[in-house]
C-alpha cells in the first residue's frame, strides 16, 4: 500500500446519509408504527434511535474502510484465499498431544460440571455426531443435503418405537438405528443421486418434511404431535431410574444416594466414547480410496467417472455413512431427552446442521467439532440477551460467514514428498 | 362436480400466489446461483407493511377501497423493494467470491434476523387486516354452487397483471436484456460493461417487489399473519420454483399454479392431512422424469 | 481445545449463576414460549406470573421471603426445554416453576423437575399425557383436554341436536388432543363424526379444506387448534357461503381471534369452551382490575399464569418452602386463588372442571352461554 490514504469526510457523510434515508424507509413502517389491532400506535422515538445508530455506523464503517487498515482489511476480504493448506511432508501433527489431553478433560468433564452444563455439553456432542455425519455429505461428496434432520428423527423414533413394540433398548437400538438410518439413505439416494446441486438439495428438504409429516400424521403408530417416551440407558442391565420395577437401579446396586446427574454422566460418557469412534472411522476413512473417491467426485464428477469411478455407488456409500451417523446422534438425543416428538425435527434443524458443516470449514474434522459446540452453546450462552437471543444469533452467523466464508478451520492436507527416479 | 369446480378455484388463486413469490426465489437462482432463504421472510416483512399501510390510510381518514388499496400496493412494494437491496447489499454481496453454501447460510441467518426483528418491534402476537372487500359470485352448478369472491377475482387479475409487467421487462426492456445477460455469464457481462453488481441488486429488489404483491394479496384475502408465516410459504414457493425448472421465469408460474392445484385437489378430494407429503412427492417424481424440473434448461456438462 | 474454552467459559458462566442465587430469596422460574411461533403465549404466562408476584411481594412475600422470577425460554421445543429445565434446577436454584406452555416441553420438563423434586405448577398445558405420567410434582390450573371435549360434545349432541359434525385439528399437541377428545365423545354419544381432518399450523389457506366441509354438509365444525388458524379458518368458511356452526376450545380465547378473522362478523355465533369467567370470583375482579389499571388486557393465559403463581406460593408458604412437602400439600388441601377455589386431585388435575361454553357475538365479544 504505497499510496497515501487520507480520509474523504464529504464522502462519508454522504454514506452515512444515505444509509441514514434507507434505515428510515426500513425501519420507518416496521418500527415506527406499532399495530394494535386495526390500529395502530406512532413509536417514533425507537425509529430515531435505530437510524442514529445506523447513521453513526455507516459514518464510522466509511471513514474506518478509507484508513489504510481499513483498505487492508476490505482487500483481504475481496480476495479469500482458496483450496486446502498443503503440510510438508515431514510434518508432525500437534494432534498428538492434543488429543490425549482433550480426552482426559472430556473424560473428566461430568464429574467438575453441573448438571445445567452437562447438559448443554452432550447437546453439543450429539450436534458433533450429526456434523460429522452431514459432513461426509456436504463437506466430502459435495451433496447438498437439507434434509438430515430425516435420518436424525430416525433415529430418535427408531429408539422410541422399537422400545415401545419391540422392547428393543439403548444398546440393541444403537446399532439398528444406524442400519435402519442408511438403509433410508440408500433408498433416497439411488433415485435422486442422479439429479444435480440444488435438484437435490430440494428433493433432500423434500424428504426431511415428508418424514417429519408421516411422524404428525400417523398418530396410530406413532402418536403423532403428542410425541412417545424414549427409554434410558442402561448400564449391564442396572438401570438409572430412582426406582426400578425390574432388577436393581444403578445407586442401589452401587450404595449411592440417588442423584439424576448419574443418567446424564452416563450418557456424556457413552456418547463421548462413540464421538471419538465415529472420528477415527471418519479419519481413516478419508485416506482410503472411498473418501479420496468422495473429494475427488465433489471436484469433478465427469473426469471421475470417465476413470471408470461408479459415481452412483461412491455416492451412495457417502450417504449411507452419513446417514448411519444422523441415525447414531437421533438415538443418544432420545434418550437423553426421554421423550421424542415431532417439532425437534423442522427443517430447521436441518440448516442448522448444515450451518455446522459450513462455519466449521466445509470437510474439516476439527471445524465441525468447534462449529457444532459453538452453534449449540452460543443460544444457551446467549440467554442472557433473553428475547434478543436468536436475532443475536442470526447476526452472528451472517457475521461470521462475511468474516470467515472458508469456515473457522481451514482444510489441510499432509503433503508427499516426491520420490526420486519418479518425478524429475 | 361443483366441488371439483370450487378446488379448481381455489387451487388457481393459491397457486398465482405461489408463483409469485416463486418468482423471487427463481430470478436469484438464476442470476446468482444461490437459494435466498430469507425470501419467505422478505414476504412476511411485507404483509407487515401491507397492515401498517392500511392502518396509515384508514387513520388518514381514506375509505374508499380502490384508493387504499392502490396505496397499499404502491407504499408495500416500495419499501419491500428496500428491504430486498439493502439484504442483498449487507449479507450476499460481501460472499459474492465465495462458495455458494456460505451465501446460502448467511440467507439463513437473514431470515432468522428478519423473523426477530419484526418479532421484537411488533410483538409476537397474530396480526390482521379489516376486511375490505367483500361480496363474492355465486353459480349454481347442478344441486351445488361455486362460490368466487371477489377478492380472489382481484388476486387472480393482479398476479396476472404483475407476471404479465414481469415478462415484458425481461424480454424486452434494456434492463431485461441486462438481467438476462447476466444471468447467462456474469464475467462475460461485465466485460460488456454491463454493471453486474447494480443488476444482481435491481434482480433483489424485483423479487422482493413481486413478494410485496403477493403479501398484499394474501394479506387482504386471509387477513391473519404473524412474523412467522413466511416459513412455509417460503418453502412451498421455493418448491414451486424447482418443479417449474429453477431459474426459468414461466416456470416458475407454471411450477406455483400446477403446485397449488395439486394441493387444493389432494386436500379437497382426498386428505388434507397428507397433502404435503404429497406435493413432495409430486415434486421427486417430476424430478426423476425431468432433473431440470418443467420448463428449465438440461444442464450441459462441461469438461 | 476450543472446546475447554468453551466449557470454562460455561463453568464460569455457571458459578455466575450460583453467585446471584446466593442473593435471591425465593426463585421461582416462569417458562414457556418466550421467542418463536409461540412467543405471544410466553408473553401471556410472563405478564401473569410477575403481576402475581408483585402482589404477593407487596403483601410480604411468601413467609417472608421476596419471589424472584426467572424468565425461562424453550420456545416450545422439547429440546430446549429440557437444557432450560436443567438450567432451572440447576443454575438458577429454582424451587418452583409455572409452565411451560406447550404440552410438548412440559413433558420432558417434568420429568426434571420431578427428579430434583422441584413444584411444577402449568397454567397452560391441557394434554392428558402429562398428568398421566404419575409424577408427583406436576399440577396443573387449567383443565384437560377431555374435560373440554366432554363439555363441547355433550353442548353439541344436546343443546345443537347436531349430525354432521365436521372436526378439524391442528395437528398439534394441544389441537389434536382436544380433538381426539371431543371426537370420542361424540362417538360415545352414537354419534359419528362426518369429517376427520388436521390442517397444517403456519398455513393460512384453507380453502381446500373447506370446500370438502362444504361436500360433506356438515352442520357443525369443531377446531381444535389456536386462533392463528381458527380466524382464517371460520372467515373463509363464511366466505365460501357456509353456515355450518364453528365451535372451538380455549385456544381461541383472544382479542386477536377477531382481527384475525378480519371482522367481528366472522366470528358471529362462534362457539368455544373455557373456563368460567374469573370476574365472576370477588378475588378475580379485584385481579383482573389491577391489569387494567396498568392498561393491561388479562386475556388468554394470563390469569391462568397468576393463579398457577398463587398455587405454587401457597404450597410454598404452607411447608416451609419445602417445593416437595409443598407438591403432597396439594394433594390434601385446597387453594383460594384469583379464580376461585382450587382443589386437586391425586394426578394433579383439578378436581372440578369449570369449562362453560361461550359464544362470540357480532361486536367481537364473548358472553358465556346459559
Amino acid at each position: 500500500m504505497s499510496q497515501v490514504v487520507g480520509i474523504n469526510f464529504k464522502k462519508s457523510s454522504i454514506d452515512a446519509l444515505v444509509a441514514g434515508f434507507l434505515a428510515l424507509i426500513l425501519f420507518g413502517p416496521i418500527v415506527g408504527v406499532l399495530l394494535d389491532g386495526y390500529e395502530f400506535d406512532a413509536e417514533f422515538g425507537r425509529v430515531a434511535w435505530m437510524v442514529a445508530v445506523v447513521v453513526v455506523g455507516r459514518f464510522v464503517m466509511s471513514c474506518f474502510f478509507q484508513t489504510e487498515k481499513g483498505v487492508a482489511m476490505s482487500f483481504k476480504y475481496a480476495n479469500h484465499d482458496e483450496g486446502a493448506k498443503v503440510l510438508s511432508p515431514g510434518h508432525k501433527s500437534k494432534m498428538v498431544w492434543i488429543i490425549p489431553l482433550v480426552i482426559v478433560v472430556g473424560l473428566l468433564v461430568p464429574f467438575i460440571a453441573s448438571k445445567y452444563v452437562l447438559t448443554v455439553v452432550i447437546l453439543g456432542l450429539i450436534y458433533v455426531l450429526l456434523g460429522l455425519g452431514l459432513n461426509i455429505v456436504v463437506g466430502l461428496a459435495g451433496l447438498l443435503d437439507l434434509g438430515f434432520v430425516g435420518f436424525y428423527a430416525i433415529g430418535a423414533y427408531g429408539l422410541a418405537l422399537g422400545y415401545e413394540n419391540l422392547g428393543l433398548g439403548f444398546w440393541s437400538m444403537l446399532p439398528i438405528a444406524a442400519i435402519l438410518a442408511a438403509f433410508a439413505g440408500a433408498i433416497l439416494g439411488f433415485p435422486v443421486l442422479r439429479m444435480h446441486g440444488d435438484y437435490l438439495a430440494i428433493v433432500t428438504l423434500g424428504f426431511g418434511e415428508i418424514i417429519r409429516l408421516i411422524l404428525t400424521n400417523w398418530a396410530s403408530f406413532t402418536h403423532g404431535p403428542n410425541g412417545i417416551s424414549a427409554p434410558l440407558p442402561t448400564l449391564f442391565g442396572l438401570e438409572f431410574k430412582r426406582r426400578s420395577k425390574d432388577g436393581d437401579t444403578f445407586h442401589e446396586f452401587f450404595n449411592l444416594p440417588y442423584d439424576s446427574a448419574y443418567k446424564y454422566m452416563f450418557i456424556y460418557l457413552v456418547l463421548f466414547a462413540v464421538v471419538w469412534a465415529v472420528l477415527f472411522v471418519k479419519h481413516r476413512l478419508v485416506k482410503m480410496p472411498i473418501g479420496r473417491a468422495w473429494e475427488a467426485l465433489r471436484e469433478d464428477e465427469i473426469a471421475c467417472r470417465s476413470l471408470g469411478l461408479n459415481h452412483v455407488l461412491v455416492k451412495l456409500s457417502a450417504f449411507m455413512l452419513g446417514a448411519s451417523t444422523g441415525g447414531l446422534a437421533g438415538v443418544f438425543f432420545a434418550t437423553y431427552q426421554g421423550f421424542v416428538n415431532p417439532s425437534s425435527f423442522t427443517f430447521f434443524e436441518s440448516a442448522l446442521i448444515l450451518a455446522i458443516v459450513v462455519l466449521g470449514g466445509m470437510g474439516s474434522t476439527l471445524g465441525v467439532v468447534i462449529a457444532a459446540f459453538c452453534l449449540t452453546v452460543l443460544p444457551e450462552v446467549l440467554r442472557e440477551f433473553a428475547e434478543y437471543r436468536v436475532l443475536m444469533f442470526g447476526i452472528l452467523m451472517v457475521v461470521m460467514m462475511i468474516w470467515k466464508p472458508r469456515g473457522i478451520v481451514r482444510v489441510t492436507r499432509t503433503g508427499f514428498a516426491a520420490r526420486k527416479g519418479v518425478v524429475k | 362436480m361443483d366441488i371439483v369446480l370450487q378446488q379448481l378455484v381455489n387451487g388457481l388463486t393459491l397457486g398465482s400466489v405461489y408463483g409469485l413469490i416463486a418468482i423471487g426465489y427463481t430470478m436469484v437462482y438464476g442470476i446468482i446461483g444461490m437459494i435466498n432463504f430469507a425470501h419467505g421472510d422478505v414476504y412476511m416483512v411485507s404483509a407487515y407493511i401491507t397492515a401498517i399501510a392500511i392502518a396509515l390510510l384508514t387513520f388518514f381518514g381514506i375509505e374508499s377501497f380502490p384508493i387504499i388499496i392502490i396505496g397499499t400496493l404502491f407504499l408495500t412494494v416500495a419499501v419491500t423493494g428496500a428491504y430486498g437491496w439493502v439484504i442483498e447489499r449487507i449479507a450476499y454481496r460481501p460472499l459474492r467470491n465465495s462458495s455458494r453454501l456460505s451465501v446460502l447460510i448467511s440467507a439463513i441467518g437473514m431470515s432468522l434476523i428478519l423473523q426477530n426483528y419484526v418479532q421484537l418491534s411488533q410483538g409476537a402476537n397474530q396480526q390482521g387486516v379489516p376486511t375490505l372487500l367483500t361480496g363474492a359470485i355465486r353459480f349454481t352448478v347442478g344441486d351445488g354452487f361455486v362460490q368466487i369472491t371477489y377478492m380472489k377475482l382481484l388476486i387472480l387479475f393482479i398476479s396476472l397483471l404483475g407476471m404479465g409487467v414481469l415478462t415484458y421487462v425481461i424480454q424486452k426492456t434494456k434492463l431485461g436484456r441486462m438481467c438476462r445477460a447476466t444471468q447467462q455469464d456474469r464475467k462475460m457481462a461485465s466485460i460488456l460493461g454491463i454493471d453486474t453488481d447494480k443488476v444482481i441488486s435491481t434482480v433483489f429488489v424485483i423479487g422482493a417487489m413481486m413478494a410485496a404483491l403477493a403479501g398484499v394479496l394474501i394479506t387482504l384475502d386471509y387477513g391473519a399473519f404473524d412474523f412467522y408465516v413466511g416459513f412455509i410459504i417460503g418453502i412451498k414457493a421455493f418448491t414451486a420454483a424447482v418443479l417449474g425448472g429453477i431459474g426459468s421465469l414461466p416456470g416458475a408460474m407454471l411450477g406455483g399454479l400446477i403446485l397449488g392445484l395439486s394441493e387444493a385437489l389432494f386436500a379437497g378430494l382426498i386428505s388434507s392431512d397428507y397433502k404435503d407429503v404429497f406435493s413432495f412427492s409430486l415434486l421427486v417424481l417430476i424430478l426423476i422424469v425431468r432433473p431440470s424440473g418443467l420448463l428449465g434448461k438440461p444442464e450441459v456438462e462441461k469438461v | 481445545m476450543s472446546n475447554v474454552i468453551v466449557r470454562k467459559t460455561l463453568i464460569s458462566l455457571a458459578i455466575a449463576g450460583a453467585a446471584t442465587l446466593a442473593q435471591a430469596d425465593v426463585v421461582i422460574g416462569v417458562a414457556g414460549p418466550h421467542t418463536g411461533a409461540y412467543a405471544a403465549f410466553g408473553e401471556q404466562l410472563w405478564k401473569g406470573a410477575e403481576q402475581a408476584a408483585a402482589d404477593i411481594n407487596a403483601n410480604g412475600g411468601i413467609n417472608g421471603e421476596m419471589i424472584e422470577l426467572v424468565k425461562a425460554d424453550d420456545a416450545c421445543e422439547p429440546k430446549q426445554a429440557v437444557s432450560v429445565a436443567n438450567r432451572l434446577v440447576d443454575s438458577d436454584g429454582a424451587l418452583a416453576v409455572v409452565g411451560h406452555f406447550c404440552s410438548s416441553s412440559s413433558i420432558p420438563a417434568s420429568r426434571i423437575y420431578e427428579e430434583a423434586g422441584v413444584l411444577m405448577v402449568t397454567p397452560a398445558s391441557t394434554s392428558p399425557t402429562l398428568t398421566d405420567q404419575g409424577l408427583s410434582n406436576v399440577y396443573r390450573v387449567c383443565g384437560r383436554d377431555d374435560q373440554q371435549g366432554d363439555v363441547a360434545a355433550s353442548y353439541i349432541v344436546d343443546t345443537l341436536g347436531a349430525k354432521r359434525v365436521a372436526i378439524i385439528h391442528d395437528k398439534d399437541t394441544y389441537g389434536k388432543g382436544l380433538a381426539d377428545a371431543t371426537k370420542a365423545t361424540l362417538n360415545a354419544y352414537g354419534v359419528k363424526e362426518v369429517m376427520y381432518e388436521g390442517l397444517t399450523r403456519g398455513e393460512k389457506d384453507f380453502n381446500a379444506l373447506i370446500t370438502k366441509i362444504r361436500s360433506v354438509d356438515a352442520d357443525v365444525v369443531y377446531f381444535g387448534g389456536l386462533h392463528s388458524e381458527a380466524g382464517p379458518l371460520v372467515r373463509q368458511l363464511r366466505e365460501q357461503g357456509s353456515k355450518a356452526i364453528f365451535m372451538s376450545g380455549d385456544g381461541i380465547v383472544s382479542d386477536e381471534f377477531v382481527s384475525v378473522a378480519g371482522s367481528p362478523e366472522y366470528v358471529d355465533g362462534v362457539l368455544m369452551t373455557f373456563g368460567a369467567d374469573p370476574t365472576s370470583y370477588p378475588a378475580g375482579k379485584t385481579v383482573v382490575q389491577g391489569f387494567r389499571d396498568k392498561g393491561f388486557e388479562p386475556e388468554g393465559y394470563v390469569l391462568y399464569s397468576y393463579t398457577a403463581m398463587q398455587v405454587v406460593a401457597a404450597a410454598l408458604s404452607a411447608n416451609d418452602l419445602d417445593p416437595v412437602k409443598g407438591a403432597e400439600w396439594l394433594q390434601t388441601n385446597s387453594v383460594d386463588t384469583a379464580m376461585g377455589k382450587k382443589t386437586f386431585d391425586d394426578k394433579g388435575d383439578l378436581t372440578v372442571s369449570d369449562y362453560v361454553m361461550y359464544e362470540w357475538d357480532a361486536k367481537g365479544k364473548y358472553t358465556q352461554v346459559n
